[in-house]
Formats: C-alpha cells, sequence, structure tokens
C-alpha cells in the first residue's frame, strides 16, 4: 500500500494498461494529424476562393466556421488525452472547464465591440471609409483592368 | 457541496485529502495553464477586436507562403504545417516521456524528454526563419504616388489591397531609380546588378511585366505588432518550455526522480508543454487559417 | 485494503511528512525566520506590513493633492520645501497634481487593498481555519511576497526619478499613457508603472494559486467546504478572481509597453502631439479600456471580498450568534464572483462603447443588486437580537456594513447607462468607489487587524485607541465623500486641478475646505493606529487565554504564540460547521467538538 502513496493527499492511482495506453495515443495522433490535413486542405481553399473573380464570401465565412469547429476539436483531444483531463475526477474537470466558459462572453463582446468601432468610423470618419469604398469599386473595375494590364 | 464519488465510494470533499485526488502540484499547473490561457486568450481576441475594426486584412495565404530553400515559389502554408507538425509529434513524445515517468522507466524518460527538446529546438529555429525572413523580405508597396519596398515590421504592413492597371504605371514613373533596380531584380535573376543600375529608368521599367508585379498598398499596421507579439510571447512558452524539459532530463540523469520514488515532475512539465502545443493550435488557427 | 485505514495513514503522512520535508529539524536564522521565511505566519505579517507602509505613502498623497482640490488659492511654503519644483511657489504644480492622483490611485487598490489585504489575511487565515500546517507550497508563497516587494521597490523609485511617476489615472488609458511626448507622466515613470505592475501580476498569480490549491487540498479530517468559515470561501472567490482576470491586465500592459517602445498601434491611432501627427494607425484605444477592466472590475471584488468574509466571521462572532443563511452566502459570493466578470464594461459606457452592448452590460451589472442585497440581508439578520460585544474589531465590521449599503446605492445609479452619461466621471463616481470599494474595504482589513492581532502577535491592540480610530474614521468618511455626491451631481468634474473657473462650482468652495479639513484628521488618526500597531506589537496587553473572543474556528486551538507548524501536536479533526454559537444553551461549540448525541441540528 505505501508505495502508492507517492503524496500525501493522492490515496490511489489509476492504472492503465500498457498497449491499451499506446493505441489510445496513437489513435489520437493520427486524428490530430488528420484534422491538421484538413484545416491546411480548407485553408488552401480559402486562398483559391480568394484568388477567383468574385469571391463568395458565405462561402468563405462557411469554411472558415468550419476550420474553428475543427480547431476546438483539435483542442479537446490535445486537453483530454494528452493531458489526461479525461482521466481526472469530474468535478476536477469541471473546473477546468467552467471558468472557460467565460471566453464565450469574453470573445463575443470583444468582436462585437471592434466591429462596432469599424461601423462608426465607416460612417463619420472620411479617411477611414474611403478604404472601405475603394474596395467596392475595384471590384467593379476588376475583370475590366486585367486585359488591359496584359497588353 | 460534499459530492460523494463512486469509485471507492470515497467522501472526496470531506477534507484530509485531495478532493480531485492529485498533488498540490499538479493541481498549481493546472491553474497556472488556465491564467495563461486567460493571457493568451486576452492577446487573440484583442487580435480579433482589432481584426473586426478594420475594413480590410492581409490574407494569411499570401503573408506566408514562403518554404526555405524554395526561392520564391508561391507554396502558401507549407512551412507553418511543418511547424505544426513539429509540435504535435513533440506533445506525442512528452505524453510518451510521460507515461515512462508512470512506469519509473528511467531510460524511457530520458529517451522521450531528449527527442521533446529536439522537438522543441526545431520549431524554434523554423520560427526564427520565418520571422526573418518576413523581417527582411522586401515587398513593393504603394506608397504615396511612387513604389516602395518595405518588409513586414512592427511599424508597416505591405499587404494591403493589389493595385492594378495605370496606378501602377504612374507610380513606376514617380519611383526612384534604386528601388525600380531592386524591382527588376526581383523578377529578373539573369541581368547582373551592376548592368541594371547603369540602365535608365525608363528602360527599367520597360523590363517589368506590370501584371507581375503584384504592388500593393501599406496593409493594417496591426498585423506586424500581433503577429509578432502573439507568436514571439508563444515561442516564449516553446523556450521556457525546452529550459524546463532540459532541466527535467539533467534531474532525471542525476536519479533526483529515483530517488524520490515518483516522476510527478516529469508530468508537470508535460502539462506545461501540451499547453504550448494547445496555444499553438489556436495561433495557428488566428493567424494562418482564417 | 481497509479504506478506513488507508485515509487515517494518508492524513497522518498529509500533515507530518509535508512540514518534514519543507521546514525540516534545521535552526532558523534572523534570516530564515524573519526576511526569507517560508511561515505563512511571517509572510501575512510582510504583507501587513508592507502594507501599511504603502497605506502611509497613498493617504499622504490624498492629503497633498486635498490641500490643492480645498485650498486653491492658498500657498504652503513647506510644500516648495519638500517637493522643489513639483510645488513651485508653495503651491501644487498640474504635473504633481495628477501624478499624485495616480499613485494614489494605484498604490491604494493594489498595493495596499489587493496585496496588503488578501496578501495579509488569506496567508494567515486560510491555513490556520482549514487545519493545515502550511500553505501547499511555502516556497511559492515565500516568493509571492517577494515579486510584491520587488514591485513595491520598482513602483516607489518611479517617485524619485526626473519626470516623476506614472500620472495618467491609474486606469493608465492610452494614447495618454503611450506617448511620452505627450505628457511627462507619460516618460519613465509609465514604463517603471508597467513593469511593476508585472512584478504584481506575477506575485498575486503565485499567491493565488497557492490559495486555491491550499484550500482544496489542505483542508484537516471533517473539514468538508462546507464547514469551513467565510473567509476562507471569501478568499477562494478572491484567488480565483485574480487568478483568471490579473493575465488579462498583463496582457495589455505588454501590448502597451509595445507601443511605448516598439512603435507597434495596438491602442492607438490618428493622433496628433504638439501639431506633429504621429504614423500610428489602425489601432484602438476602446480596446485597452476593455483590458483594463476586464481586470478592472473583478478587482473591485478582489479587494471587497475578502473584507466581506472576514465581516461575516467577525460579526458572528462578536454577535454571540451564527451567522445568518451560511449557503446564501457562498450563493451569493459565488455569483458576485461570476458576474464580475461579466459586467467590466459598465466602466465605459460613455467612451465611445457600442450603446446595444453597453445596455446588455447595464442588464448585468443590475443583476450583482441581487447577491449584494441577500449580503447585507444576512449581516444585518446575524446582527439581529443579537448579544453584540462592541469591540472595534465589530465595530469596523458593523461600519463596514452601513459603508456596504450606503455605497452600494449609489452604484444602481452609475449601473444605467443612461444616468452615467451625467454622471460619468464626476465628483459622484468618486465618493460611489471610495465608499463602497475604498473605505468598506479598509473597514474590513481594519476589522481583521484588531480581531486577528491577538493571533498575530499574541498581544492586543489598545482598545481606547481602537475606539478613536473607528468612530473619528467612520464619521469622517462620511463627512469626507457624502458631500462628494452633491458636487458630482451639480456636474462638478473629477480629476481636475482647479475648477474656480466655474461658476456653478463656486458654491462649493467651502465644502471642499471642509472635507480637506476632514481629511487631514482622519489622516492623523490613521497615524493613530500605525503608533497603536507598532507599539502593541512590544508593549500591547498580552494575551493569557488561548481563545480570547470565544470563537469556534480553528486558529483559537494553536498555541497563544504558534510556531511554524501550527498545531504543536496532532492537527484536530473537525466536527461541525464554525457558527455554533449560543446553541443548545451554550455560548459557544468549537469546531473541533463532536456532535453529541441529544444536539439540536443548525
Amino acid at each position: 500500500m505505501s508505495q502508492h502513496i507517492i503524496s500525501p493527499e493522492i490515496t490511489f492511482h489509476t492504472e492503465h494498461s500498457d498497449a491499451d495506453f499506446k493505441s489510445r495515443v496513437r489513435k489520437t495522433t493520427i486524428l490530430l494529424s488528420v484534422i491538421t490535413i484538413i484545416e491546411l486542405g480548407i485553408g488552401l481553399l480559402i486562398y483559391n476562393i480568394h484568388k477567383g473573380e468574385n469571391p463568395n464570401h458565405t462561402l468563405v465565412l462557411m469554411f472558415k466556421g468550419a476550420v474553428c469547429i475543427l480547431t476546438l476539436a483539435k483542442a479537446y483531444y490535445i486537453v483530454s488525452v494528452f493531458m489526461h483531463l479525461g482521466d481526472e475526477i469530474r468535478n476536477m474537470i469541471m473546473t477546468i472547464v467552467v471558468p472557460l466558459m467565460l471566453f464565450i462572453w469574453f470573445i463575443f463582446a470583444f468582436i462585437y465591440d471592434g466591429n462596432s468601432y469599424k461601423n462608426l468610423r465607416n460612417t463619420y470618419d472620411k479617411h477611414f471609409q474611403e478604404s472601405a469604398v475603394e474596395k467596392q469599386e475595384k471590384k467593379a473595375e476588376a475583370p475590366a483592368a486585367k486585359p488591359g494590364g496584359k497588353e | 457541496m460534499a459530492t460523494t464519488a463512486t469509485a471507492h465510494q470515497t467522501k472526496w470533499w470531506s477534507g484530509g485529502k485531495s478532493p480531485f485526488n492529485m498533488e498540490y502540484g499538479k493541481l498549481m499547473m493546472w491553474y497556472f495553464l488556465m491564467s495563461d490561457a486567460f493571457t493568451f486568450g486576452a492577446f487573440l481576441i484583442s487580435y480579433g477586436s482589432i481584426r473586426f475594426s478594420q475594413n480590410f486584412w492581409a490574407d494569411p495565404n499570401v503573408v506566408f507562403n514562403a518554404f526555405p530553400g524554395a526561392g520564391h515559389a508561391n507554396l502558401p502554408l507549407a512551412f507553418v504545417s511543418v511547424m505544426t507538425f513539429i509540435l504535435i509529434i513533440s506533445s506525442v513524445t512528452m505524453v510518451l516521456a510521460v507515461h515512462a515517468g508512470h512506469k519509473g522507466d528511467k531510460a524511457g524518460v530520458t529517451k522521450w524528454i531528449a527527442w521533446t527538446i529536439v522537438g522543441g529546438l526545431a520549431f524554434l529555429s523554423c520560427q526564427a526563419w520565418e520571422w526573418h525572413h518576413l523581417i527582411t523580405g522586401e515587398h513593393a508597396v504603394l506608397v504615396d504616388g511612387h513604389v516602395e519596398l518595405i518588409g513586414q515590421t512592427m511599424r508597416a504592413n505591405p499587404w494591403g489591397k493589389l493595385v492594378e492597371g495605370q496606378a501602377v504605371v504612374d507610380a513606376l514613373k514617380n519611383t526612384s531609380h534604386d528601388n525600380l533596380v531592386s524591382l527588376v531584380s526581383m523578377h529578373d535573376h539573369t541581368t547582373s546588378h551592376d548592368v541594371l543600375s547603369a540602365m535608365s529608368n525608363d528602360a527599367l521599367i520597360n523590363k517589368l511585366d506590370v501584371a507581375e508585379l503584384h504592388i500593393r498598398e501599406k496593409g493594417p499596421v496591426a498585423f506586424g505588432g500581433y503577429f509578432y507579439g502573439i507568436t514571439g510571447f508563444h515561442g516564449f512558452h516553446v523556450f521556457s518550455g525546452v529550459v524546463i524539459n532540459i532541466i527535467m532530463l539533467i534531474m532525471t540523469q542525476k536519479n533526483v526522480f529515483e530517488k524520490k520514488g515518483h516522476y510527478l515532475m516529469i508530468e508537470k512539465a508535460g502539462l506545461y508543454w501540451h499547453f504550448v502545443d494547445l496555444v499553438w493550435v489556436f495561433v495557428f488557427l488566428c493567424f494562418y487559417l482564417i | 485494503m481497509s479504506e478506513a485505514m488507508h485515509t487515517t495513514s494518508a492524513v497522518s503522512a498529509a500533515h507530518g511528512e509535508h512540514h518534514d520535508e519543507h521546514h525540516g529539524h534545521h535552526k532558523e536564522t534572523f534570516i530564515t525566520k524573519y526576511i526569507f521565511s517560508q511561515d505563512h505566519k511571517t509572510i501575512a505579517k510582510q504583507f501587513l506590513i508592507t502594507g501599511i507602509v504603502w497605506a502611509f505613502i497613498g493617504g499622504l498623497f490624498s492629503v497633498l493633492f486635498r490641500l490643492q482640490l480645498g485650498y486653491p488659492d492658498t500657498k504652503f511654503p513647506i510644500l516648495e520645501t519638500l517637493f522643489g519644483h513639483w510645488a513651485a511657489g508653495g503651491q501644487i504644480t498640474p504635473e504633481f497634481y495628477y501624478a499624485l492622483v495616480t499613485m494614489h490611485g494605484t498604490v491604494l487598490v493594489f498595493f495596499v487593498l489587493t496585496a496588503g489585504l488578501s496578501g495579509t489575511f488569506a496567508n494567515l487565515l486560510i491555513p490556520l481555519q482549514i487545519g493545515a500546517r502550511d500553505m501547499a507550497s511555502p516556497f511559492l508563497n515565500m516568493l509571492s511576497y517577494w515579486f510584491f516587494f520587488g514591485a513595491s521597490i520598482v513602483m516607489l523609485s518611479s517617485l524619485f526619478i526626473q519626470t516623476g511617476p506614472a500620472a495618467g489615472g491609474w486606469t493608465i488609458y492610452p494614447p495618454l499613457s503611450a506617448l511620452g511626448e505627450a505628457s511627462i507622466g507619460s516618460k519613465a515613470g509609465m514604463d517603471m508603472w508597467l513593469i511593476g505592475m508585472a512584478l504584481f501580476i506575477v506575485s498575486s498569480l503565485l499567491g493565488g494559486l497557492n490559495y486555491i490549491s491550499t484550500i482544496l487540498n489542505m483542508r484537516t479530517k471533517g473539514m468538508s467546504m462546507t464547514r469551513l468559515p467565510l473567509p476562507i470561501w471569501a478568499m477562494f472567490f478572491t484567488a480565483v478572481l485574480g487568478v483568471l482576470s490579473f493575465p488579462v491586465l498583463l496582457s495589455g500592459a505588454i501590448l502597451l509597453l509595445f507601443d511605448r517602445n516598439l512603435g507597434t498601434s495596438f491602442f492607438l491611432s490618428d493622433i496628433v502631439v504638439n501639431g506633429q501627427v504621429l504614423p500610428n494607425e489602425g489601432g484602438s484605444a476602446i480596446l485597452f479600456q476593455h483590458l483594463f477592466w476586464f481586470l478592472g472590475h473583478p478587482e473591485v471584488y478582489i479587494i471587497l471580498l475578502p473584507a466581506m468574509g472576514m465581516v461575516s466571521e467577525i460579526l458572528s462572532v462578536n454577535s454571540r450568534k451564527p451567522i445568518f443563511g451560511y449557503m446564501a452566502m457562498l450563493g451569493s459570493m459565488f455569483a458576485i464572483c461570476i458576474l464580475a466578470f461579466l459586467v467590466w464594461a459598465h466602466h465605459m459606457f460613455v467612451t465611445g462603447l457600442n450603446p446595444f452592448l453597453g445596455s446588455v452590460f447595464v442588464l448585468l451589472t443590475l443583476l450583482i443588486a441581487v447577491p449584494s442585497a441577500i449580503k447585507v440581508f444576512n449581516w444585518l439578520t446575524t446582527l439581529w437580537r443579537g448579544n453584540i460585544r462592541f469591540t472595534p474589531a465589530a465595530l469596523f465590521s458593523i461600519g463596514f456594513v452601513s459603508l456596504f449599503i450606503s455605497g452600494g446605492l449609489t452604484g444602481i445609479f452609475l449601473g444605467n447607462s443612461t444616468i452615467d452619461i451625467h454622471l460619468h466621471d464626476t465628483m459622484f463616481v468618486v465618493a460611489h468607489f471610495h465608499i463602497v470599494m475604498g473605505v468598506a474595504s479598509f473597514f474590513g482589513m481594519f476589522a481583521g487587524v484588531y480581531h486577528w492581532y491577538p493571533k498575530m502577535f499574541g498581544r492586543y491592540l489598545n482598545n481606547t485607541l481602537g475606539y478613536i480610530h473607528f468612530w473619528v474614521t467612520m464619521i469622517g468618511a462620511y463627512l469626507i465623500f457624502w458631500p462628494m455626491h452633491y458636487e458630482g451631481l451639480a456636474g462638478m468634474p473629477r480629476r481636475y486641478l482647479d475648477k474656480r473657473g466655474w461658476v456653478s462650482f463656486s458654491q462649493f468652495g467651502d465644502l471642499d475646505k471642509m472635507i480637506t479639513v476632514v481629511t487631514v484628521i482622519v489622516f492623523a488618526v490613521q497615524l493613530l493606529f500605525i503608533f497603536n500597531f507598532f507599539y502593541s506589537i512590544f508593549k500591547g496587553r498580552k494575551v493569557t487565554t488561548q481563545n480570547p473572543w470565544g470563537a469556534n474556528t480553528l486558529e483559537w486551538t494553536t498555541p497563544i504564540r504558534p510556531g511554524h507548524g501550527n498545531w504543536a501536536g496532532e492537527i484536530p479533526e473537525v466536527h461541525r460547521w464554525p457558527y455554533d454559537y449560543a446553541k443548545d444553551g451554550r455560548d459557544f461549540i468549537p469546531q473541533t467538538e463532536p456532535v453529541g448525541a441529544n444536539e439540536s441540528a443548525h
């Protein structure tokens, strides 16, 4: 019994079988790699959409959302398997996960206010507004300008 | 509050023991990482806030398209994927080191920690190369009606909107001789620098293919600050992780953990290392993918 | 294997081994005992005494700028003697005034009411009240103090440099704080402010992690979470708040350092200084305010919660009644802890924040009134029909409740974004936060010092001086801050050096003089307290009984002057909650007493 008490506060230890553990690590590694490759693929896809004549912004946004979800999945596997949080007592998991909920409001409020700052300046700041207006004009001009450049 | 866990019918919260069956050091490490997550979170969320407050943002696929030894080839995201895989692999070796520690396998710990250190150093080298490339690489930018060559620094961003057509032709006429020479030599590797220097401005402009120039306006300044700030802060974490791992390696070699009877220190170092990997997942998302 | 045996051995191992491991039997020198001590009680005293030194400095600053506000026409030659060109002609210069206001806020909010308050009492009370030999990691605990000391040195030395300390207000809003050319208070003093705060954040992080893991892991046998005395719960939530919110300030401070020294544009955009256009572009000053207040608001509760916890304990002990609504107290502290993270932008209603977002923040802010009201109700009902002993500690606790009510009510005004348009940055705000967070927390701290002084030093503070201290401070605090509400409602701005130019404020001239006079008197009485504190360490009346207040909690089961390790023998086991006062015909039943067969439930 005594060899189990490595630290006074700990009363027992859960042991994994070696083979079990190794296969879990292998599976997670493959999963993380596959997700990363999919993410890179989507990144390149976005790049090609942007290169095209009329980028479809909704589609780009959807792809970006997909990447975010995939990243959260990756984060879940790293924390749960590599950091062994999944093996801890439920209450311990809660003390980590619940405070992370604060990020929801943290992110939403900051982004919302950043966006609002942009709208404010586009409305009241002529100089700042130019950068938005030009973009629209460019898009209309772009097809006409291209053949001219190639001559 | 006094929750009764099912395992062993233990009253976890009744005092006299850890309610999470976890020694205090590991608990402190977890909560430290929570705290650090808020530091990184604040950085990344600030970045998001600024990005949403801009009408235009640089496309990461355009910014990060270089690969060591590949010259000017356009390889978007290639290098960063190498960096990402290095970090994932080093995380796996760290898991194995922690596992070896659980079994009290000194040789295993030594081997896997050493590989983790190698992975960390490789990542840092990659980052050094990337920074160096971004800072020293020159890009043609339209400034006040003429073309200038600037790199990606904290104060300037060369990846604004593409300028096309007549504006480029006009800008080239107002561009200084030296900048034109550099501009031509970027695309023409056969003619020597001296020969180009001797040519007139008009001759130099004639050598340029306006459609291939990719001249841009100045981009959002905050891009550089956030990129160097956040990847730098992450790199600092990787660096300190490597230092911690080296200390762990030395302590393992000196049988410190053997004498203690447990390798819990390795577990804590492992938590820190995985956290560094975790942060990279989000840095990767925010700067390279979206 | 038998579970019971297992746990017993684990417990004895827990405390025995832990004790030996860290503090062995080696001979203690002066340095290991008093300077680089790892004993939580000594570290608590170090925090307290450093905090007192800082409180003296910060308080003195307020006296200096109150002189200017109350007597803008009078010259005080002694000021020129003391401060040279900062007070040329015996009058405080604008730069000096801003530096004083900034450092008064910084010092009192962070160095006194954060480090001095929770640093002192978390360190002192957590191991003693949960039944532990020391903190989970005594070494990191020591580091926590020395990082605080380092932060203090940096902040203190910034007072003595050529260009003076930071002077952009304690909230250090950029662009002012980011541009050295805009104000001398934004030159080197500002860098030192940021570095000092970075060290401070490290200190608070080390402390906070220690408090959390100690409370979770090191509780003695029987001390379940719901048997914890309320100060411990308060310290726990305080530590959680600190651990999760200080890093955000750290991020903001790092970005600001970059803006100041590396030419980045995180917070700067479209700025002209002295007719010169700056190249910075694309940053957002509002972003910094978001980052600052993401810490800044929880900070208010970091300051207030320990005071709340200690007051709950002291009120219960001194009214000889169980605390009313223990679980409601926990629930409301938990609710406050969560809401503290969600309401930060109510400090920013008029700074360009999106009004719709602002209205959500109004809603969340007003929700805080609910747990606050629950707490006030519980304190009053604890006192209700109690057998109150008016010790100085009890008086300060009652004073705390009074201040918390009057300061909290004005918070409802300010939490409404529409009313805030009128009241923002007026003396009304100054009155509000000084009463509810400044003076109230100070009262909690004083209550704690008077109550646990016997445990810290084995002697009592002088009671007569204590009563003088209380009454003058209590009446003085209201005399100082109550009139400021009227000034603020009339529109008088805060942070202004000289308001004589406005006819509308001329009626307040005499009122400002009165406030200044009272400030000087209250400051003098605090000096009396400091005298009492240091005098009593050596000459105070000695404590002769182990449990002088007749309290239930574990710290009173230790020897009168506990050594390192707190209990001479085994750590006592806990059998009941800490508030069994006036129960079954007994005055008090300590936590260590097993529950009797016929005992009524609480």
